[in-house]
């Protein structure tokens, strides 16, 4: 279906990143500032930073539903709507609809996707921790999955630089567990989060610290330049900044790559497949179809980044057939859709805190409290093997309180317009092994509305994730406990697929062996040396840490070594 | 505490605030009310409305006391933003419990009672949702990095008719631009964040 193909000439660049989002972004900053021409293909719409942020600056009785979602919306958001309210009126409209691009769930899988300019970096958490040393080296040692082809030393140059850029604020603690990174000013603890630190040190000798978020809390001459502000504290980052003052694609790696002038664009424009050269064993190209008017494509470069989102890049690398690569481009050793990891959520406590009632706060911290692993660490020994971190924090109780509490009348009203008691809740992040038989694939029959193969899931949870499960939801009720707060309730909810986490990755793993990896040290396809993988795909194991700054190390790194390599005429 | 006894308590704390009909007609709260064709659409019938509309004044009156002089819930559109709600944001099983409730409140001739005998009404309600939530193991939990999330076993009726009213209203007026400014702080823009000192009295800060 080769309907239109323009001279070679005209569609020809030194580098293709597919994908705009979080990676993406940051492969088009890197490459273009290193002085190449780099076109930038987006599936999904395109939004303009920030005058598209069109709820950014609602006030509450603006938004029609307040912040509940649509029953209409839950249905053509089908999948989005397992995580909570992200389908609202607020944040609804920039995620992806499900009913559109259905995929197929073997076993269950969760998967939150925003198909447009910055995919989900306008979307996340924010919350940026590095891996650890023995992040890198566990697999090796414990005789799971494989061995990492980098260490931490390899990445901590580019960790630092990243954070730069972004923009983390964090606190240095000096551990081990969680190592410091480039931070501006951290952001306060609340009264009882103080008095939690203070008694998980004396209690337990466990460190709790405030997250590390990619907010600007003072932002440095590098940031400004990009027309980003300092954060106001409103903690609607997930409408979209209007100052800028979050890390996204949009904010920081578009804009520095537009600087250059060596940046174009395509929105709406899906990629399909990846053009395969038999004779120079390169790939050659992209083939694309435009979303609205199915019009059929093609591009060329030199090196092509796979930035789409790890599901997204392994389905592409899949349905690129060739002769040489019948099982998908680059899948020599058959890993490409397997060891599916993300994080395990959705666990944890709650419970109230007695007395700090002549503490409050004023404005509202777009970030939580973090509390760094300790399970298998130092002398800790369980039965399941790695770790898990906790996100959470305290605060007082609003109006909200009233709807499952007693009452109603004008003294009950009254009584809602103060602040009630602070409550405190945490959950888990925790680590998942890589397993092969987690997978995706695509379904040979069944295809989108584009004609593009339909992605099917068959991936869940094992033993190891399970019984992780419970020590996490226990561990948080004892600690709440020996902070001396009340009411405590742990949840472990049995709703929870792979997925959920939002920090899908591990589909194309990068390996020392090409007979079990399919990406080298520096991201490289091991057969095909001009295509690299840097989204979540790449990642050989999954750590506990919310995983995109290290994705956008990963991507600075490799976009350094393709440009040196370009230059020395490898690739 | 079976439902008898909790029309005895209510009673008791209103100091036998009900009158005859009203328990006659509370005798028969169990007896199924009308059933709805499955898919029909959610609307409300002018009675249905007024109702609706009484019982969040009730749950937020308007007051004009010295030191709290704000809306009522009627004041600032809660009545009609219920009911957008419940037609936009609930499925079928909640729209049915919804419209029991009301049926119910109709049995028990709820417009024509006084005062003191719709609060009465409220306070049975109350105590009646109360043990059934308690059956549904509500729990507050946080989801992903920042998030707050209730979790509520899912079981095939929907939630008390008490339960929704009660949301609706406080969500209707805690975020109504009247409701937020004469409740709360409003602050749109804080510009900072840190820890203070709460006074006296002060009012809680909205965003
Ligand atoms: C609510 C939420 C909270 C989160 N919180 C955190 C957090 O606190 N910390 C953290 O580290 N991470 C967090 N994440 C995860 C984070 O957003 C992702 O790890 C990150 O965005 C992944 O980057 P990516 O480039 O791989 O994918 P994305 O950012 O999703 O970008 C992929 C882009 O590729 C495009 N695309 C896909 N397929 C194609 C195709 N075939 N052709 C062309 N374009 C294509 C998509 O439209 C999209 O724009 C969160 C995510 C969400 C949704
Ligand atoms: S909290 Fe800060 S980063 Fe988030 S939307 Fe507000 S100003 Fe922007």
């Amino acid at each position: 279906m080769y309907l239109n193909i323009k001279a070679t000439k005209n569609n020809t660049f030194d580098a293709i990143v597919v994908g705009s989002g979080m990676t993406g972004g940051f492969a088009a900053k890197e490459l273009t500032e290193k002085g190449l021409n780099v076109l930038m293909i987006e599936r999904g719409r395109e939004i303009k930073h920030p005058q598209d942020y069109d709820t950014a600056m609602k006030q509450p009785w603006e938004v029609e539903h307040r912040g509940k979602v649509t029953a209409h919306s839950a249905e053509e958001l089908w999948a989005n709507k397992r995580f909570g309210n992200l389908a609202n009126d607020e944040s609804g409209p920039f995620f992806t609809n499900d009913k559109d691009n259905p995929y197929i769930e073997k076993r269950p899988f969760d998967w939150i996707r925003a198909y447009h300019t910055g995919g989900k970096s306008m979307h996340w958490g924010r919350q940026s921790y590095r891996f650890n040393k023995e992040d890198f080296e566990a697999n090796a040692k414990e005789g799971i999955g494989i061995d990492w082809p980098i260490r931490y030393d390899d990445l901590a140059p580019w960790y630092t630089y990243v954070e730069k850029f972004v923009g983390v604020s964090g606190q240095k603690e000096g551990l081990d567990v969680l190592p410091d990174g480039h931070f501006l000013p951290a952001m306060p603890l609340f009264a009882p989060e103080v008095h939690f630190k203070k008694m998980m040190l004396e209690k337990f000798n466990r460190p709790v610290t405030v997250g590390r978020v990619a907010n600007l809390s003072q932002p440095q001459e590098w940031h400004t330049k990009l027309g980003r502000a300092s954060c106001q504290y409103r903690n609607k980052c997930v409408r979209g900044c209007p100052y800028g003052a979050y890390y996204s694609s949009l904010s920081g790696a578009i804009p520095a790559a537009n600087l250059t002038k060596r940046l174009s664009m395509l929105h709406d424009t899906i990629v399909a497949e990846i053009l395969y050269d038999e004779q120079k064993q390169r790939a050659t190209g992209v083939r694309v179809i435009n979303q609205k008017t199915n019009q059929v494509e093609e591009y060329f470069a030199k090196i092509i980044f796979l930035n789409a989102g790890a599901m997204n890049t392994a389905a592409l690398m899949l349905n690129s057939k060739s002769n040489r690569f019948q099982n998908g481009l680059g899948n020599d050793s058959d890993q490409v859709g397997r060891n599916i990891m993300d994080h395990h959520l959705g666990v944890g406590a709650t419970a109230t805190v007695e007395g700090f009632l002549d503490e409050y706060v004023y404005g509202q911290r777009p970030n939580a409290l973090y509390i760094p692993r300790f399970r298998n660490w130092g002398n800790d020994k369980q039965s399941y093997l790695r770790g898990f971190g906790y996100q959470g924090g305290a605060s007082r109780e609003g109006w909200s309180r009233g709807v499952n509490a007693d009452g109603f009348g004008s003294d009950f009203k009254q009584s809602l317009t103060k602040p009630g008691q602070w409550t405190i809740g945490f959950g888990g992040f925790g680590e998942v092994l890589p397993n092969p038989e987690n997978r995706m694939y695509l379904d040979p029959t069944r295809k989108d509305k584009w004609g593009v193969p339909m992605i099917v899931f068959d991936a869940a949870f094992g033993e190891n994730e399970i019984a992780m499960r419970k020590d996490i939801m226990n561990s948080a009720m004892e600690m709440m406990d020996a902070a001396g707060f009340k009411n405590i309730a742990g949840y472990n909810r049995p709703e929870v697929h792979l997925g959920l986490g939002i920090h899908e990755m591990g589909t194309a793993r990068m390996g020392r062996d090409a007979k079990t990896s399919v990406l080298n040290a520096f991201n490289q396809v091991h057969s095909v040396k001009n295509v690299f993988v840097t989204d979540g795909a790449a990642m050989t194991s999954s750590s506990c840490v919310n995983p995109s700054i290290t994705y956008m190390a990963l991507t600075a790194r490799a976009a350094d070594y393709a440009v040196k390599a370009l230059k020395k005429r490898e690739l | 505490m079976n439902r008898r006894d909790v029309i005895k308590n209510v009673a008791l704390m209103l100091g036998g605030a009900f009158s005859a009909p009203t328990l006659m007609a509370m005798n028969h709260w169990e007896n199924p009310t009308k059933s709805y064709p499955s898919g029909a659409t959610f609307s409300l019938t002018q009675t249905q409305r007024s109702i609706v509309a009484e019982i969040a004044e009730l749950i937020l009156p308007k007051t004009t006391a010295p030191n709290d002089v704000s809306p009522g819930a009627k004041d600032v559109g809660v009545p009609a933003f219920i009911e957008m709600m419940m037609k936009d944001c609930y499925l079928q099983p909640e729209q049915l419990s919804f419209m029991e409730g009301l049926e119910k409140m109709e049995q028990v001739k709820f417009l024509e009672l006084n005062d003191n005998e719709r609060k009465g009404i409220l306070k049975y309600l109350e105590q009646e949702t109360k043990a059934e939530m308690k059956a549904r193991q509500m729990k507050q939990t946080k989801m992903g990095d920042n998030d707050d999330h209730e979790d509520i076993k899912k079981v095939a009726k929907g939630l008390p008719f008490w339960r929704l009213i009660k949301e609706l209203t406080l969500l209707g007026y805690f975020t109504s631009e009247e409701g937020i400014k004469a409740s709360f702080e409003y602050v749109q823009i804080p510009g900072k964040v840190e820890n203070i000192k709460l006074k006296p009295n002060q009012k809680s800060y909205a965003y």
